[in-house]
């Protein structure tokens, strides 16, 4: 079987820990994007502009962490972070704002941006990677810090924790799923309609910013051509599971869950050295099986 | 006579619930069949079943006779069975003509659309209603109440020996009803057999032969419509005897609470009315005559173009629903589906939707609190819901707009505008809503009632405000207005042009 977690010789280095945790790690920056998109799905929205929000993110913290900087070591990489990550997040923000003040469909407004982000991120780094390198200066003992897996995964699985508990016990995360139920009755009932959408839209930009840093960390470097099609994968991860794109219906447990199906799913198959190529149909099923047998269950 | 159409042992399940129990029934060819029962009764399932939208799980169905299966939709049209169904599934982006010939298998074998034909097709089925929309208009565009008129033409255009009306005049004015019920009386002197699904008393005295009674999702009973009482009808639906009249308590309206001064908006031309606390304030018009946007207005939802609102002595002008919340005004919009639910939330959850921010605390929603203070208001609506985690959908129509009333309960806002509050539910869960509405008004709210039906207005307000194109025509006292006083000042205006 082309998914069997065995290698060719028998031994099944799939379940190792070491490789376990490889998979998380590998699964995490998609997995924050996810985390944030499910709030934007939830709404009934769309955001396409992650990955480039999210290569904009790697390129400014690069390039902040490679300059000279304070000469405090935290407070040199927390400068370049903050800037990445409020840039993200500004982007989301606007995103946001035209979505909720001129009621454009998210579709369109996040396209716009999507094309609009990259090329910032290309023109503000001459569409050059940017490397941090690997010496002991500022720049490379952020990037090993940063890229430990304690750190990436304790990112993922804090933020994971955070966006369950806000969606599930407050105001907002209540709203936020009540919008994208029915937003004119939404309306009726006096919700903050254009508060919540623009709320959502900047936590996806925030959190695309968080993974575009652990994403330079992991890689040492810089990159405006970074993130290509991380919106699909986001976007499948949610949906797998079990977010309907129709809004209203969506979990992070489930979106969590379909983060894992769809790392898993890789890793097996680069340890079994499929072509990559075969790996994208591979998913391409995996990807509508799953829809379809949980609208199958939900029938009867 | 043999029956065009008999049913026997319907049987069918959804999650948990038995909707039909060994259900059957029979239509005579050129008769109107009146189906009553309460909601969740099995008038629904039954008609989704007869018009091949749902599969019993088990079912012997005759036609003409023979023995046979519908299996879909079309097959249904192929027999002769029109729908006219209570969720009206009209296509909003389409046009009256489109809507009228979609399905239509004759009409779409052609490649192209040739306008010219299809508005000469239309314009009789259009006549028979007493549309008068251009065919080619948008029916999105068009209010509910003609909308269905749409939904009506079309079942009209399939030349059907038997059509299915699941609740077609639950949207209707009674003008519209009239037009409806000169049209059902047309048909059935051709021959054509109609299935009429209703919960109102009145309207299956004046146009059924025969009413069969469901409980529970079992027949009750079948009985000839002359020989029957409404006194009979209701004990057969609801199995027990039951007032059909609210009992009014006597109270003294209070002060002035809400004053409304030549209000203008796009829709509504010149209104002025009060209304004091402890008043039942009802409001009637015909489709079209802007009741449902007099709360729009007054509920921030359209802009006021001119004219003065006072609640309470200050002058305010929403410009939001938030706003219109913040003043102390409620809404109970007209369409539950589309205005009022969130249907994939629970029960509970929509009870709260207007008053989370009381049941947080640190930031965080208290579901204790949330339910503690949920289940009294669901009490005093006699909700029936297995608990408050099920969802919304899972209720009958009756129940889903208790949950909606129990949203605004919660809420308590100082003026409540009701719209058509108890359009396509139940008898037992309109007495229920009545009783709230008078509970209400007692404790000094003010409530603007808006209804199609002129005996219901009659019946729960203290004075009836009548809106024609616009503008307010009359302002009656509801002890001594009849209901011909009524119509004639909902029907000032064409008359006067």
């Amino acid at each position: 079987m082309l998914i069997s977690p065995h290698a060719r010789d028998g031994s099944n280095i799939f379940l190792q820990t070491g490789n376990l945790t490889d998979v998380l790690r590998q699964m995490s920056v998609v997995g924050i994007i996810a985390l944030a998109m499910t709030y934007v799905i939830l709404t009934a929205g769309i955001d396409l502009s992650v990955g480039s929000t999210l290569a904009l993110s790697t390129s400014l913290v690069a390039m902040f962490v490679v300059r000279p900087g304070p000469a405090n070591l935290f407070l040199h990489a927390a400068f370049a972070m903050g800037i990445a990550v409020s840039a993200s997040a500004l982007v989301g923000v606007v995103n946001g704002m035209t979505i909720a003040a001129l009621g454009i469909p998210p579709f369109i407004v996040t396209l716009a941006s999507m094309i609009g982000i990259r090329g910032l991120a290309k023109w503000l780094t001459n569409n050059e990677n940017i490397d941090i390198g690997f010496g002991s200066d500022a720049a490379a003992r952020f990037a090993d810090f940063v890229n430990s897996k304690m750190v990436i995964l304790g990112t993922f699985a804090l933020l994971a924790v955070i966006f369950w508990i806000v969606l599930e016990r407050t105001i907002f995360g209540r709203y936020v799923r009540a919008i994208g139920d029915n937003e004119k009755a939404g309306r009726y009932t006096g919700l903050p309609i254009r508060r919540i959408k623009i709320w959502v839209y900047a936590l996806a930009g925030l959190l695309t910013g968080i993974a575009g840093v652990l994403y330079a960390a992991e890689n040492h470097q810089g990159n405006p051509n970074a993130g290509v099609a991380y919106e699909l994968d986001a976007i499948a991860a949610v949906v797998i599971g079990g977010a309907s794109l129709a809004g209203g219906s969506g979990s992070i447990g489930g979106t969590v869950i379909g983060t894992l199906i769809m790392g898993i799913l890789t890793n097996i198959l680069r340890l079994k050295n499929v072509d990559s190529n075969v790996e994208m149909m591979v998913k391409a099923v995996i990807i509508v099986l799953a829809v379809g047998i949980q609208k199958s269950g939900k029938k009867t | 006579m043999e029956p065009l159409l008999r049913i026997e042992h319907a049987n069918k399940h959804y999650e948990g619930t038995r909707a039909l129990d060994d259900a059957s029934f029979s239509v005579l060819p050129g008769e109107v069949h009146a189906l009553m029962g309460e909601n969740g009764a099995g008038k629904s399932t039954l008609s989704k079943i007869i018009a091949g939208a749902e599969r019993a799980d088990s079912i012997d169905i005759y036609w003409q006779g023979k023995r046979l299966e519908i299996a879909s939709p079309i097959e249904a049209q192929r027999l002769g069975i029109g729908i006219v169904f209570q969720e009206l599934d009209v296509f909003p982006n389409l046009s009256i003509a489109e809507n009228i010939v979609i399905g239509n298998l004759q009409m779409e074998r052609r490649a192209y659309v040739n306008w010219r034909e299809l508005t000469a097709f239309c314009k009789p089925f259009l006549e028979q209603v007493g549309l008068t929309a251009a065919p080619r208009a948008r029916v999105g565009d068009l209010r509910t109440g003609e909308r269905q008129l749409v939904a009506i033409a079309r079942a009209l255009s399939f030349e059907a020996s038997l059509i299915l009306m699941d609740e077609p005049t639950s949207s209707l004015a009674e003008d519209a009803v009239e037009r409806l019920f000169a049209v059902i009386r047309r048909l059935k002197a051709n021959g054509v057999s109609i299935v009429y699904v209703s919960h109102k008393m009145k309207e299956i005295r004046e146009i059924a032969d025969r009413v069969t009674v469901l409980r529970d999702g079992a027949t009750i009973g079948t009985r000839q419509a002359q020989d029957t009482t409404i006194e009979e009808i209701i004990t057969m639906m609801v199995g027990r005897e039951l007032a059909t009249r609210p009992q009014r308590q006597r109270r003294e309206p209070g002060e002035i609470l809400l004053s409304v001064e030549r209000l203008r908006t796009e829709k509504i031309k010149d209104v002025s009315f009060e209304v004091r606390r402890g008043e039942i304030l009802g409001i009637a018009g015909l489709v079209g005559a802007g009741r449902s946007e007099l709360g729009a207005a007054l509920f921030g939802l359209d802009r006021i173009q001119s004219g003065k609102i006072r609640m309470g002595g200050h002058e305010i002008e929403p410009r939001s629903p938030r706003e219109a919340l913040e003043a102390g005004f409620g809404l109970l919009p007209e369409d539950r589906k589309l205005e009022g639910l969130m249907m994939q939330m629970s029960v509970g959850e929509n009870t709260t939707m207007a008053s989370l921010g009381r049941f947080q605390r640190f930031g965080f929603l208290r579901s204790r609190a949330e339910s503690q203070a949920s289940q009294p208001v669901h009490r005093r609506m006699r909700l029936k819901a297995a608990s408050i985690r099920i969802d919304v959908s899972s209720l009958s129509g009756g129940n889903q707009q208790k949950v909606l009333f129990s949203k605004w309960l919660l809420k308590n806002p100082e003026i409540l505008f009701l719209d058509d509050p108890t359009r396509g539910i139940d008898i037992g869960a309109k007495q229920d809503i009545y009783a709230i509405v008078e509970e209400l008004a007692v404790e000094g709210k003010g409530i603007l009632f808006v209804s199609s039906e002129l005996g219901e207005l009659l019946d729960n307000c203290d004075r009836i405000l009548v809106l024609c194109e616009g503008r307010a025509t009359g302002i009656l006292d509801a002890r001594s207005a009849t209901q011909e006083q009524i119509m004639s000042l909902a029907t000032l205006q064409e008359r006067a042009a």
